[in-house]
């Protein structure tokens, strides 16, 4: 598997999964474009550590849930580099809240950033790919059909970002251009930790039938696949990475009798 | 209108608190303002006064005031420039 001589943006790749993705696409050879929203000390180290890898990282800055800023990062690549080869949605945010309690502000914040920005971005990157192909990989969540409590308006997105992964897989094909999505569960990140006030510790880390949590390489090395040639017939399809945590019966964790 | 007072109309609109309820000492608890009131006061902030506040700096916001004072210190930092 090489991407090298490739170009991939990463959203939210300053930490977390995103920046999971950003190493191992790099590793592989590609180069990389890191955006990010909040944190551009976290963003300028990934770049750091991109660029020891001996492939070439550039920062941008943008709220991919505002559009005019999602234009500009589109802007930005066309005028620097010219073409796309892989974008990754992965940016993501979020209000925790039981749903009589979501407002349309919480609503269209979480729908803008992780639904809206994946449409607007693959129609970016869509003009990008013109000619020459591409990828398209989108960061989905076991919440998008699981409830977890004060999920709803994260899980509703991320549904919304399957359905749309399936209309763009089908019809970006005669493009070239293949799109897919990977579902993690939870994954011991700073966004879970968000979820968790109390915090993780043994009693409530949330394990998987393997007997540990998924981790961010899990993730990147599933995306990085669907980035590679050999995932070609691959379309529209979200890929579960939660090590048997979504087909596992509640029966497995009772406890055996002595 | 001063740096302070253009704040207090962004934070007072994205909170939907009256403005005058809104002191240098206030606490965003105080002023009703949730993480995502906080996030998009940042935004609105940074648009306004085009600087970028990363939160690694916003997170040691205890109140309104500090929030002030920082952009306030941003903003003459960008008009020296």
């Amino acid at each position: 598997m090489s991407f090298e001589g490739k170009l991939a943006l990463v959203t939210g790749s300053g930490r977390g999964i995103g920046r999971a993705i950003a190493l191992k696409l790099a590793s592989q050879g590609a180069d990389i474009i890191v955006n990010f929203f909040r944190r551009r000390e976290t963003a300028e180290q990934t770049a750091k550590e991109i660029q020891a890898l001996g492939v070439k990282a550039e920062v941008i800055r943008a709220n991919v849930g505002d559009p005019a800023k999602v234009d500009e990062i589109f802007d930005t690549i066309g005028n620097k580099f010219g073409h796309l080869d892989i974008l990754i949605n992965n940016a993501a945010s979020g209000v925790g809240r039981p749903v009589l309690d979501i407002d349309v502000k919480a609503w269209e914040w979480t729908m803008d950033i992780n639904a809206r920005a994946c449409l607007l971005c693959a129609q970016g990157a869509a003009k990008l790919m013109e000619g020459r192909g591409g990828k398209i990989v989108s960061l989905s969540s076991l919440g998008s059909f699981l409830v977890w409590p004060t999920y709803a308006i994260v899980g509703v997105s991320k549904a919304a970002l399957e359905a749309l992964t399936r209309y763009l897989a089908i019809e970006l094909a005669p493009r070239g251009i293949c799109v897919n999505a990977v579902a993690a569960s939870f994954v011991e990140t700073e966004a879970l930790k968000f979820y968790f006030d109390e915090g993780l510790n043994e009693d409530n880390l949330p394990v998987t039938p393997v007997g540990r949590m998924v981790t961010t390489e899990d993730v990147a090395n599933v995306v990085a696949f669907l980035c590679s040639e050999e995932a070609f017939m691959i379309r529209g399809q979200t890929i579960i990475v939660d090590g048997g945590f979504s087909v596992s019966s509640p029966l497995f964790s009772l406890k055996k009798k002595d | 209108m001063n740096v302070e007072e253009q704040i207090r109309e962004i934070v007072a609109k994205i909170t939907h608190v009256d403005k005058s309820i809104i002191t240098r000492g206030s606490t965003f608890k105080e002023i009703k303002a949730d993480s995502l009131d906080v996030v998009q006061a940042l935004v609105a902030v940074e648009e306004t006064f085009g600087i970028e506040i990363p939160d690694e700096e916003a997170q040691k916001f205890q109140n309104f005031g500090d929030f002030v004072s920082y952009v306030e210190n941003r903003v003459a930092q960008e008009e020296k420039v």
